[in-house]
């Protein structure tokens, strides 16, 4: 599996990921800064910022960024007869799909870290005196990485099925931007899994080990992760190269 | 004979098209195997299932005397290949390719360089390879392929697009490799002038069946040899010859003998002679491939 990883790692590094890395949290960044609420007497700031910029961030760019790592990965395999080259070698497609899935959970928690450092770069820009509310936020960027796991899933299953790189892009446009509706509704919201991802970075939500009940975090998160992944998984290994 | 390939059986079909049907192929140890056929013949097909990019519709496949669909990792640890127009990822450098290959195959890094060194890409090492020319992406190709110096080659019609020097550079880089490190190779080509040359043993593949298999100088006996003689009166020389009882034809004022040994040839060079017809050429006409098809089809049809 190692080896697999390391060569991933090699073609993706190469591809101009790092835009794409910082795009969410330096969205995130720009609006936290821009952004000027009044702050309750008694309240801690960092929360409030948290709550905002969590909005475009968790809501948005997060699952759209996602895609986008999704079809990147999968992109250069499509251009010119990679797919082809990879499985002549010595490698079985579960373990190439389990690698790639692999490295982009890799990726998005490093983007989490990245926006762990935006929310505090804001905090810090501003002056916040009030001490970072640590273990909140940590909360929250676990959380938020943990309910993209099932996205993840999707949409490299998406980007192996289609060759061209915006079709998945549009699959998964068409599933997050009701999300933004979904979350605010209490019987949709907690069922539906592009919506997972704020609302397990909201930090207004339950006090367990997530912001999430157990139940929600393992039947939505854990259900459709199982589904995507082994959906694209099996796909994988009949899809003719 | 040890054959490094034995497919029984090979199927494959695609809905209600059969693209490769009940292939018994067989390839010996170090020899180079022509894969001829025309195009849309399933030489792609079953290149694909021999590498088990496909799987087959039934039949089995033995690559080494092991089973492809129990031991393919094994298998393709000893295998280089080239599928079908060249693989590669453009954004990378020619290096680069070849380095996210031997991450997976595990061999030294040396490697890169020697085999690039082998296909005459050094010097385009560190250029991307979206700036390749088909040829230079071809040869690419055939360096992943030799990477992990692999006992047997299939090389998928791996002069595509090359030259006629690249062509023969290739050409003589897979004689060497059989000849000299003893690999087996399979070579798949549309044309048979492209193998002819390196091939020891042929199979001709078509419209999904392996309608010839045997060693390349039996298909040459299998190509009906023509013989065009040049004389002073073509017409009255072809009357003569057919009066001799000799299968002979007139055409374009020049006489064809046909099916032709060397004895038949001195016969009727003899008879003509003795009769007072001047003899100014006597040439040997080759089949081309598709000569030969046709003529192997035409067998097939006639049985």
């Amino acid at each position: 599996m190692l080896p697999i990883l390391q060569s991933e790692w090699f073609k993706l590094r190469k591809a101009k990921i790092v835009s794409v890395l910082f795009t969410g949290p330096l969205a995130g960044f720009l609006l936290g800064f821009t952004i000027h609420g009044d702050v309750p007497e008694g309240v801690n700031p960092w929360h409030i910022l948290l709550l905002f910029m969590n909005v475009i961030y968790a809501l948005l760019f997060l699952p759209l960024m996602t895609g986008v790592l999704a079809g990147l990965i999968c992109r250069y395999e499509h251009q010119a007869g990679g797919w082809k080259q990879l499985l002549t070698l010595p490698v079985t497609r579960g373990k190439v799909f389990t690698g790639k899935y692999i490295i982009l959970m890799a990726l998005v928690l490093f983007i989490q870290l990245l926006y762990l450092g935006a929310v505090y770069g804001v905090g810090w820009a501003k002056g916040f005196t009030e001490p970072f509310p640590l273990e909140i936020v940590w909360k929250s960027i676990f959380g938020g990485w943990i309910a993209s796991f099932p996205l993840v899933a999707l949409q490299l299953w998406m980007s192996i099925l289609f060759k061209n790189f915006a079709a998945p892009l549009a699959v998964n446009a068409v599933f997050t931007l009701p999300a933004i509706l979904a979350v605010q509704s209490e019987r949709f919201g907690p069922y539906y899994p592009w919506g997972q991802p704020f609302l397990m970075m909201y930090i207004g939500g339950g006090d367990g080990v997530f912001f999430v009940p157990w139940e929600q975090l393992l039947l939505v998160v854990g259900g459709s992760f199982l589904v995507f992944f082994l959906g694209g998984y099996i796909y994988f290994q009949r899809k003719a190269v | 004979m040890e054959f490094i390939i034995e497919t029984s059986g090979l199927t494959k079909k695609f809905g209600k098209d059969t693209a490769v049907s009940g292939l018994n192929m067989k390839v010996p140890k170090g020899e180079v195997y022509g894969f001829l056929g025309p195009n849309g013949a399933g030489k792609t097909t079953t290149i694909r299932m021999l590498l088990g990019l496909m799987k087959p519709t039934s039949g089995t496949i033995h690559i080494f005397q092991k089973d492809l669909q129990k031991e393919r990792i094994s298998i393709l640890k000893r295998v280089g290949s080239l599928v079908e127009q060249p693989s590669y990822y453009p954004h990378l450098t020619g290096y680069e390719n070849l380095e996210a290959i031997r991450k997976i195959l595990g061999v030294p890094e040396k490697r890169i360089a020697a085999v690039l060194e082998l296909v005459g890409l050094s010097d385009a090492a560190h250029k991307k390879v979206k700036g390749y020319s088909l040829g230079m992406k071809q040869r690419l190709g055939i360096a992943a392929s030799l990477l992990h110096d692999p006992e047997l080659l299939i090389l998928d019609e791996p002069t595509n697009g090359l030259d006629p020097s690249g062509m023969k550079e290739v050409r003589n880089l897979l004689k060497r490799l059989a000849e000299e490190e003893g690999k087996t190779i399979v070579i798949s080509s549309h044309l048979l002038s492209e193998i002819d040359q390196v091939a020891t043993t042929v199979g001709v593949l078509l419209k999904g069946k392996l309608i010839f298999q045997d060693s390349i100088a039996a298909m040459r006996k299998q190509a009906q040899q023509k013989i065009k003689l040049r004389v002073s009166d073509g017409e009255e020389a072809w009357r003569t010859l057919l009066s001799r009882g000799m299968k002979v034809d007139f055409k374009e004022g020049a006489v064809f003998l046909e099916n032709a040994s060397d004895e038949k040839a001195a016969e009727a060079v003899a008879v003509l002679v003795e009769n007072g017809f001047a003899v100014y050429r006597v040439e040997e006409q080759k089949s081309s491939l598709e000569e030969i098809f046709l003529q192997m089809t035409k067998g097939e049809r006639d049985k």
